[in-house]
């Protein structure tokens, strides 16, 4: 985070923010976790800063799908058997 | 030249399907259709403007898939490689947006502004359980904001967090480097995040 207090560990906000998502995606090793928790449990904008990046990523994964619509599924399967016929000739 | 335990780590659930097909039995193809076209189409619908270019997508994927599956050499899954030929349709279908002008995303424009505009509360839609707060509203939130990423990083995002493929994965699917990959992903997220934040601190 940008800060203006000077007695705010800032470079410790910085240096976790641009490492967040691998946190997050377990691709960090076992030292380098440790010291994002330590850091995490004793700021609260960067706990913050996690928890809505986790969400925003959880939000992505769970996305509905939609059903293919039925006329472009039959069409797309008409094609495919011209293929699959011409190629039988 | 890929070792035979390159092949084997490869080998999943379409590998005697694809195999069958390049044998010589052709009208298995349609399994493979059966098996994806929702997946692809989906994918569609998140990186092309409107439905109806999605399902050109997924079609002329699946036209070319079945014109190049006998060069398939299992080097890859057959679903990374199915990917592959997808976005590359993507790519070549895609006019452009009007959604989501190309620029860099750049870490600074994700920082806030000063110590003012740091939070220290948990916004309502980051502190739910999934299932109580993805409504309609807030789907159509994300996926708008999927539609304003800048191609190359909306890409990345929805092979990695819609549709589930690793980073190693999407790396040799976009030709990319792992290292670009989670670079490209990080500020996907972060513009996500922040159409996320805006959205419900000017609702």
């Amino acid at each position: 985070m940008k800060q203006t207090d000077p007695h705010h560990p800032h470079e410790n906000c910085l240096a976790l923010f641009e490492r967040l998502s691998e946190y997050i995606d377990r691709e960090l090793d076992a030292p380098t976790c440790k010291d994002i928790e330590t850091h995490i449990q004793a700021c609260k904008p960067c706990q913050v800063c996690l928890k809505t990046l986790k969400q925003t990523v959880a939000l992505c994964k769970h996305l509905e799908r939609r059903q293919v619509p039925e006329t472009f599924s039959l069409k797309l399967k008409s094609a495919i058997f011209d293929l699959v016929d011409k190629k039988a000739d | 030249m890929p070792n035979p335990s390159e092949k084997t780590k490869n080998n999943d659930k379409d590998t005697e399907l694809v195999r069958a097909i390049n044998n010589g039995r052709q009208d298995l193809f349609y399994e493979l259709v059966n098996r994806y076209e929702k997946s692809l189409y989906n994918f569609g619908l998140r990186m092309c403007d409107t439905p109806s270019d999605a399902e050109d997508m997924v079609q002329d994927t699946f036209l070319n898939v079945f014109k190049y599956l006998e060069g398939f050499r299992h080097e890859t899954k057959f679903r990374n490689w199915l990917y592959r030929v997808a976005t590359s349709a993507c790519l070549k279908k895609k006019r452009r947006s009007k959604y989501a002008p190309d620029r860099e995303l750049s870490l600074d424009e994700f920082l806030p502004a000063d110590e003012s505009a740091v939070s220290a509360d948990l916004p309502r839609w980051a502190s739910q359980p999934l299932d109580q707060v993805l409504d309609g509203e807030l789907a159509g939130v994300i996926r708008q904001a999927l539609l304003n990423l800048p191609e190359k990083y909306r890409l990345v995002v929805v092979l990695r967090d819609v549709e589930g493929f690793t980073t190693q994965e999407t790396a040799e699917i976009l030709d990319l480097t792992p290292t670009n990959i989670k670079v490209r992903l990080h500020r996907a997220r972060l513009f996500l995040r922040k159409a996320l934040k805006s959205y419900y601190e000017t609702d």
